[in-house]
């Protein structure tokens, strides 16, 4: 096409495969005395392209056209309202208008504010959009354009030259020639890519221990949230507790968070530990690991009448007086029981860590 | 008579004696009836309130004859399979379950709901007053059941509550068809006596493990938040992210669509 327009602006090559469309080019004089309606038809017709006109707007001046330019107007007008809403809802707040901000028992409008921002923007937003719409549908011609399609290969004289004028502008970098800077440049090309790699290697850590073991180990106080200890006589049968190892910032470590349950009387004579985790209770006490095995949730939906622990997440449950063995759900192991015990002055603590690594299970987890 | 003979020193002796045992008794009579009045004066409705309350028991054995016995046994004892005992439960779990209209269970199922309440405040009342005398238990607090630190009440319902009540408390579902209530509708009194009482599978939190005032702070955020207006619009029940995603993703996404035909459909 390109050469089509070339061909019209020197005036002497004739060369191109556009077949039918060198004999349209009008000449200089022509192309001046056109008027734009009659250039975008000739440019659709260089381009092989054919309009064809399915429908006309209503004829200037009828009733239909004035009708149809009020509700576009309306809508604009609309669009223009609500965006000044807006501006007022937001400046106006606290100047003329209620203060904004959010107040328990405070005014409505605290609560309307946003609302009524998004409201008002979204309006304007719509309103713009469907008056944008309206006028396409209804103020507008609806044309169909057809172009024919054009042959597959390129032609054989365009395929050359431009292979030859990416290979002669290779040459001409003299990047074959000069060997010094092509190997500068690969070198500074190899470091960069390194350089990019670098930010990968914080990703990329050995996790040694940690998925292994957590803060807890013997004589390790459990503390409440708050950092106070527990002790037998603070929890009532059917009680639970969340609990945390009495290291600094304990209450922050997500996989120490344990669960303490004092059972109630009838459930002590249902306990049935898992083999080798027969003394880890305390009397009526028990400690679980509160991290789901299936997925990681934190499972503390405790009913205290039917021993069972829920996970949230994914339903699992698991049964208390059975080593928080799971019953139900995608949960495949126990959650790790913490052996507990009482220091000298009557606090609980723990006799170890827990036995296995809480949590979900991964990669060289050896059960 | 004195002026006239002299009497025999026997004599005078015997009437002596007589005269001190007279004025002692009298002492002692007096003594009696002032302490006697004084106490009436100071403590009125002692007795009649031990009347009082011993009537209340009475009316709420025959209360509890009526309505409780069939599943809770002829002495509190409990009968298995249908109800648990009630020594020791105290008056906060009986106001817990009847003023939630839980108790009386219409039918036995997979957990008592909250219903229409059959009792009114006074047969609820004797109904305590009877199940408190009989093993004691855990009593219903007084004063201002609000009276907390909001913020601390915050946390506290997150780390204690809000894994089975919603961190709206807007309640969940439980395993086999229980649920966790939604605590919209209960009242300052009947979220401290379930906290007191651990009703159904819900655990006890005693006074050591939440203390009175933190009780009173969970309570407070509790009403605090259900009182409050939504203030980012519709609040959708509250239930969190999933039915706002459900929402957007029907609503929003269903009038896009709407958008979208009525701008590709033929003028």
């Amino acid at each position: 096409m390109s050469i089509d327009h070339r061909a019209g602006a020197h005036g002497e090559r004739s060369v191109g495969n556009t077949a039918g469309s060198s004999d349209l080019a009008p000449t200089r004089e022509q192309l001046a005395a056109m008027s734009h309606a009659e250039l975008d038809m000739l440019g659709a017709r260089l381009d092989d392209t054919e309009v064809v006109v399915l429908s006309n707007p209503p004829p200037p001046g009828s009733i239909a056209e004035k009708r149809a330019e009020r509700q576009v107007a309306l809508c604009f007008g609309l669009a223009t309202l609500f965006a000044f809403a807006f501006v007022i809802v937001f400046w106006g707040a606290g100047w003329f208008l209620p203060d904004w901000e959010y107040d328990v028992g405070g005014s409505a409008f605290g609560a309307l504010f946003t609302p009524l921002l998004g409201l008002t923007m979204g309006s304007a937003l719509a309103f713009l959009g469907i008056g944008i719409v309206l006028w396409a549908k209804k103020l507008m011609p609806h044309e169909v354009a057809t172009q024919g399609r054009h042959g597959g290969a390129s032609d054989p004289v365009d395929a050359q030259t431009a292979g030859g004028t990416i290979m002669a502008g290779f040459a001409r970098t003299g990047l074959a020639r000069h060997n010094i800077v092509r190997r500068s440049l690969l070198g500074a090309g190899g470091a960069l890519g390194l350089l990019a790699l670098v930010p990968l290697g914080g990703l990329i850590k050995k996790p040694g221990r940690e998925l292994v073991e957590t803060s807890w180990e013997a004589g390790v106080r459990l503390l409440r949230d708050d950092g106070t200890p527990v002790r037998p006589a603070d929890m009532l049968p059917g009680s639970l507790e969340t609990v945390f190892p009495a290291v600094e910032r304990g209450n922050r470590q997500a996989d120490a968070a344990t669960m303490l349950i004092r059972l109630r009387r009838e459930q002590v004579d249902q306990i049935q530990a898992p083999p080798g985790q027969e003394d880890f209770a305390w009397e009526d006490y028990l400690a679980f690991s509160k991290v789901c095995t299936h997925a990681g949730c934190p499972v503390s939906l405790y009913e205290q009448e039917t021993g069972r622990i829920l996970c949230p997440c994914h339903q699992s449950q698991f049964i208390v007086t059975e080593g928080a063995r799971p019953v139900f759900g995608p949960a495949a192991r126990a959650l790790p029981q913490l052996p507990i015990e009482l220091d000298d002055e009557g606090y609980f603590v723990a006799r170890s860590d827990y036995p296995e690594p809480v949590g979900p299970s991964f990669w060289n987890r050896e059960k | 008579m004195t002026l006239s003979k002299p009497e025999s020193g026997a004599a005078r002796r015997r009437r002596r004696r007589l005269r001190r045992k007279l004025s002692r008794a009298a002492a002692l009579l007096a003594t009696l009836i002032v302490t006697g009045g004084l106490y009436a004066a100071m403590a009125p409705g002692s007795v009649a309130e031990d009347a009082a309350d011993s009537n209340a028991v009475e009316a709420g054995r025959e209360l509890y004859e009526q309505s409780c016995i069939t599943c809770h046994g002829s002495n509190l004892e409990g009968v298995s399979d249908r109800g648990p005992s009630l020594i020791g439960v105290g008056e906060a779990s009986v106001f817990f379950q009847v003023s939630t209209g839980r108790m009386p269970l219409a039918r036995q199922g997979e957990q008592a709901f909250r219903g229409p309440v059959t009792f009114t405040d006074d047969e609820i009342d004797q109904l305590m007053a009877y199940i408190q005398a009989n093993g004691g238990g855990p009593t219903l607090p007084s004063g201002d059941l609000r009276d907390g630190e909001l913020a601390a009440g915050g946390e506290l319902f997150r780390l204690n509550c809000a894994s089975c009540h919603n961190f709206a408390g807007r309640g969940g579902a439980l395993s086999s068809g229980k649920n966790a209530p939604n605590l919209s509708e209960a009242s300052d009194l009947q979220m401290y006596a379930a906290m007191l009482s651990g009703p159904s599978n819900m655990p006890v939190f005693g006074d050591n493990q939440l203390t009175p005032e933190e009780k009173r702070a969970i309570i407070n955020y509790v009403q605090t938040l259900a009182e409050s207006t939504d203030p980012g619009g519709l609040g959708i029940g509250r239930a969190g992210p999933v039915p706002e995603g459900v929402v957007i993703w029907l609503l929003g996404m269903g009038v896009l669509l709407i958008g979208v035909f009525w701008i590709g459909s033929k003028a």
